[in-house]
């Protein structure tokens, strides 16, 4: 599903060159799920928006689905992602100028891959039904970033690209998103590459690999 | 505590530069535009003062009944028998390029006590040789010197005779001399004529025998004629003032959008709020003062640049003496920055009452912004169909105003359409979005920038409501000029039938009528004549009405070359039988008179002649462009014969072969005449042409520069929130839409939303056009003109506002194509 072979990556900063991933190899397969951790400023975003094709690595290669990202241009990457990936942010990135509905059908759309009873079934699941109309500044932070899962995820993406997904809410509400999540990825069988600081949040998934001064650890024997 | 409050706010713009700049750019460009209009009527305005101070409108005046010029034996006589008459001579002396007025007069019997002259030794001085040549500071530099060396100098002019030592008196009107009678005859070589004999204004009860009495009241001074032409331009800088005035009010409305949580903070941390409000309002007055400060001087540049046309203009329309140097009292300096200052608090009235009135709690929920921009827009609609019935009335209240009347309610209606149209431009465009959306449901890209569009909407409208003022009137202004442009040089070939013109005073030009009928070369002489008489009373469909008014005359030769072209607006049963009736015992009168009289061919007119009063029909009525004056047409021979009028000059058509030099020189060795009496058609088109371009050079450069104004105005809002522009635009990035389709969104945004407003300007440019020449020009000017339009210009101007906003809209998009749409997405909120 998702191969990255020997990536590397280094910054340009005013103190100098920052290398910040030194060779990563990392496979992750179908209906696999794997959490990344490390400290902040250790990369972890970095490898993250690689894998989704949103920057490229100085050398290395890394493939979705069989398709090397560097063979690509970037309309032909920018195609790889609405159709086979999903991503969630943080911050979460909805479109302030669509209601909820409009949101969760977005990148489905886009993708010319709008299933509207997949979509219905999603915002039941998401706890938004009744909310269609309600525009992103009126839902809460959890509400927020339950809509984004869902919007990733109403595409049916092959493999889905979470950034601290829970980062940005209170714990209630991250073991809630969390618990939705993971569910919702089991019943899609999309494989799942999430970056957390949080060992609560990565414990539920299948693998954990720590990353440390640009090189992938397995914490676990 | 107030300055700490102060300093916070003030911090916000340390990170956000490009809205102080868009604040300040408003606030200059406002100034600046409204400064400069307001100096050239200032400084115009002081020369007519100076002008009405002289005398010219202040006396009454008496001229000979017989028509002849009036000598000194004619002020002799009337001195002999008693009246308290004064005489005055008039000319004109050269000085290398410029041409200078000089008046003689006799300050010991010249009424009004306007101290020319002065009185004990200086009155001695102007009195006797060598005398005095009185003139203002301003008018030495025409005479090559400097206000130094000015005082008791005695220049020498173009006929090498030297000016008597000159006296400075600031009071005088620019570009003009004052002497004593007797040394302005040795310098305009004149024996024994007099141009004037002027009176005290009522000294006489009744004119002596042989001679008229032209009242004081009933000569238009060059401030009465030249209101309308300084309405017009203060109209078109109040727009200009206006359109700033929206950029500032866009860039505050951002600010405060964006200050919200610090305002809310502050509150928190205690400041009240009458603290933070007044704080506001010091940064407000602080920005004010540093704008009205770059506003006036750059309006006083403007202005020392346009003023050298405007003087032009009035000179050559309605012969009003204007210096080319400014002149800005200490009420212009106050006014302008009244008027700045005002707007600003204004434009800022609501962003202090939102600070003064929010929750503190509530201060930060900029979220709200949808509910309360929907509120924003029901309130704008209710407003626009307040001030459009407002324009409805005045419409109604302008169609019941005789034609020629209402400059004032006719601006109120102009003013009202584009406030009415601006205010309903938002909940339109929000409609069209709202109706796009249903539309393109499907489409989730195009949905997409539709929906986006209608929410940076709040942010954009201001924006777009200048916009759509500016492209309306500019629309507007330019198919009048154009229109106005077509018919006036139409008009200068139909007026100008002849191919040579001679111009020379009256008493060589009767005899040369003679000697030119006996040249071989000459096919048809067509002299034209000048006089003036005093109207009666004027008989119209609504009854008589008894007056006593001088009205100038104009006399032409009804041959067939002049017949044929001659315009004419109205007649009674068509151009022939109007000739006919001329050539019998009808007059024509200009479209000035018929407006200003409410007349028509058929009613009738009675004149004084010297054989009693006389009525005259109305045969036609004709259009007589760039003249501020009422005008009645009849034959030269009966004008002169009649009328005591003079030849003013002659047309001549000559046959092919003619050699046009040797005329000339034939003429001035005949009748002591300079070879430039002779004139050639063209030139006075040429010339004609030229006075006509720069009349309108001012309302062109304030049109193009309000226009300018609105593009910056929305250039400045889209360029304020070009960062957030971007996030977004990194969102769609990072779902799978393209960089290169992203790019081109916001231009097929913007572009989309400019043609909206541009096409709406369209019909409100139109009605601007109608306005103006069916009303206000009338009422103005005494003139109609036909509607023209001009489609090519109209997509031209319309093709600059896309230019504009598609160079602003790529703005955001050369960004996200050149920066990392990645670092983006990190800083990004929803």
């Amino acid at each position: 599903m998702l191969v990255l072979h020997q990536v590397h990556k280094t910054f340009s900063t005013p103190q100098g060159e920052l290398p910040v991933l030194n060779g990563i190899d990392l496979t992750l397969d179908q209906g696999e799920s794997l959490a990344l951790m490390g400290e902040s400023g250790s990369g972890k975003s970095t490898l993250l928006h690689l894998a989704a094709g949103l920057d490229v690595p100085d050398q290395g290669h890394i493939s979705i689905e069989g398709q090397r990202l560097s063979s690509l241009e970037e309309p032909a990457r920018a195609r790889l992602r609405r159709q086979h990936l999903g991503l969630v942010f943080q911050q979460f990135h909805l479109v302030p100028s669509l209601n909820v509905i409009d949101n969760l059908r977005l990148q489905a759309r886009l993708a010319q891959r709008e299933d509207a009873e997949w979509t219905a079934h999603l915002l039941a699941r998401l706890g938004l039904a009744g909310r269609e109309e309600y525009f992103p500044e009126q839902l809460s932070g959890g509400q927020q970033q339950r809509l984004a899962i869902g919007r990733a995820l109403a595409v049916r993406p092959s493999l889905l690209l979470a950034d601290e997904p829970t980062g940005n809410l209170d714990e209630q509400s991250a073991d809630t998103v969390l618990a939705l999540l993971l569910e919702l990825v089991a019943e899609t069988r999309c494989a799942l590459l999430m970056v957390t600081h949080s060992a609560r949040v990565a414990a539920p998934l299948n693998r954990l690999v720590r990353l440390h001064l640009g090189r992938l650890e397995d914490p676990r024997p | 505590m107030i300055w700490r409050v102060l300093a916070t706010l003030l911090a916000h713009y340390r990170r956000h530069p490009g809205q102080l700049a868009m604040l300040l750019l408003g606030l200059w460009v406002a100034s600046a535009l409204w400064s400069s209009v307001q100096a050239v009527n200032a400084t115009a305005k002081d020369s007519y003062a100076r002008a009405n101070a002289l005398f010219s409108a202040e006396v009454d005046q008496l001229t000979r009944r017989d028509g002849q010029s009036l000598t000194r034996d004619d002020y002799l006589t009337l001195r002999r028998a008693g009246l308290p008459v004064s005489p005055m001579l008039e000319g004109t002396l050269e000085i290398g390029e410029e041409r200078l007025t000089l008046i003689g007069i006799d300050p010991l019997t010249l009424p009004n006590d306007n101290a020319l002259g002065g009185n004990g030794d200086a009155l001695t001085a102007f009195l006797t040789p060598p005398w005095q040549t009185q003139l203002a500071p301003e008018t030495i530099d025409v005479l090559g010197l400097s206000r130094r060396q000015a005082p008791g100098a005695t220049p020498t002019v173009d006929n090498n005779q030297r000016l008597p030592p000159l006296t400075l008196r600031p009071e005088l009107p620019p570009n003009t001399l004052v002497m004593d009678i007797a040394a302005a005859a040795a310098l305009l070589d004149s024996d024994n004529t007099l141009s004037q004999l002027v009176t005290a204004p009522g000294a006489l009860t009744q004119p002596p025998d042989g001679y008229r009495l032209s009242r004081a009241a009933t000569l238009a001074s060059p401030e009465q004629l030249t209101d309308s032409f300084h309405l017009n331009l203060t109209a078109l800088a109040l727009l200009s003032l206006v359109v700033g005035l929206f950029i500032v009010q866009a860039a505050l409305g951002l600010a405060m959008e964006q200050r919200l949580t610090t305002l809310r903070t502050l509150r928190a941390l205690g400041v009240p709020a009458f603290t933070l409000t007044m704080a506001i309002l010091l940064e407000l007055l602080v920005f004010g003062l540093v704008g009205s400060a770059l506003g006036l001087a750059s309006g006083i540049w403007l202005a020392g640049q346009l003023l050298p046309d405007v003087a032009t203009t009035l000179s050559s329309l309605y012969q009003a003496d204007v210096q080319r140097s400014l002149v800005l009292p200490w009420h212009y300096w106050v006014g302008s920055l009244v008027i700045t200052l005002g707007g600003l608090l204004l434009a800022g009235s609501g962003v202090l009452w939102r600070a003064a009135r929010l929750e503190i709690l509530a201060l930060g929920q900029s979220q709200a912004w949808r509910l309360g921009y929907q509120r924003q827009l029901k309130r704008m609609t209710q407003g626009g169909a307040v001030v459009a019935v407002i324009a409805v009335g005045l419409a109604l209240w302008l169609s019941r105003l005789p034609s020629g009347q209402g400059v004032l309610v006719s601006f109120g209606f102009v003013a009202a359409l584009l406030l009415g149209s601006a205010l309903c431009l938002p909940p339109l465009i929000n409609g069209v979005l709202r109706l796009l959306q249903r539309l393109l449901h499907r489409r989730p890209l195009a949905h997409w920038a539709v929906a986006d569009i209608q929410l940076q909407l709040p942010r954009l409208s201001l924006a777009m409501m200048a916009l759509l003022i500016a492209l309306a009137t500019n629309l507007g202004v330019s198919s009048m000029v154009g229109g106005f442009r077509l018919t006036f040089l139409d008009w200068l070939d139909q007026r100008l039938a002849a191919p040579l013109y001679i111009n020379a005073s009256p008493s060589t030009l009767t005899p040369m009528l003679d000697w030119l009928d006996a040249q071989p070369d000459v096919d048809e002489t067509l002299p034209t004549a000048r006089g003036s008489v005093d109207l009666l009373a004027e008989k119209n469909a609504r009854g008589k009405e008894t007056t006593r008014e001088r009205i100038a005359l104009f006399g032409i030769t009804p041959a067939p070359t002049i017949t044929n072209r001659w315009p004419l607006l109205d007649t009674q049963t068509g151009r022939s039988a109007a000739w006919s009736a001329l050539s019998a015992r009808s007059v024509f009168i200009n479209e000035q008179m018929a407006v200003a009289k409410q007349l028509a061919p058929g009613d009738v007119v009675t004149l004084e002649t010297p054989q009693g009063a006389m009525p005259f029909e109305i045969a036609a009525v004709y259009p007589d462009y760039g003249n501020p004056r009422q005008q009645i047409l009849m034959p030269t021979d009966v004008l002169v014969q009649r009328f005591g009028g003079d030849i003013a000059s002659i047309g001549l058509v000559v046959n092919e072969s003619a050699d046009r030099q040797a005329l000339r020189q034939a003429l001035a060795d005949n009748f002591d005449v300079s070879p430039d009496a002779l004139v050639d058609q063209q030139e006075i088109k040429r010339l004609a042409t030229q006075i006509f371009e720069r009349t309108f050079t001012i309302t062109r450069a304030l049109n193009g520069l309000t226009l300018g104004v609105a593009a910056l105005a929305l250039f400045a809002t889209l360029l304020a929130q070009a960062r957030e522009r971007q996030r977004q635009l990194a969102s769609l990035w990072a779902l799978g839409v393209p960089r290169k389709t992203l790019t081109q969104l916001p231009l097929y945004q913007l572009g989309g939303l400019v043609l909206l407003t541009g096409v709406m300007a369209i019909p409100l440019g139109i009605a601007i056009t109608w306005t103006l020449v069916a009303i206000i020009n009338v009422a103005a000017f005494g003139w109609r003109l036909p509607l023209y339009l001009f489609p090519w210009d109209i997509f031209i101007t319309l093709l600059t506002a896309l230019g504009v906003a598609l160079a602003a809209a790529a703005l955001p998009s050369i960004q996200l194509w050149r920066s990392s749409p990645q670092a983006m997405l990190n800083k990004g909120v929803v």
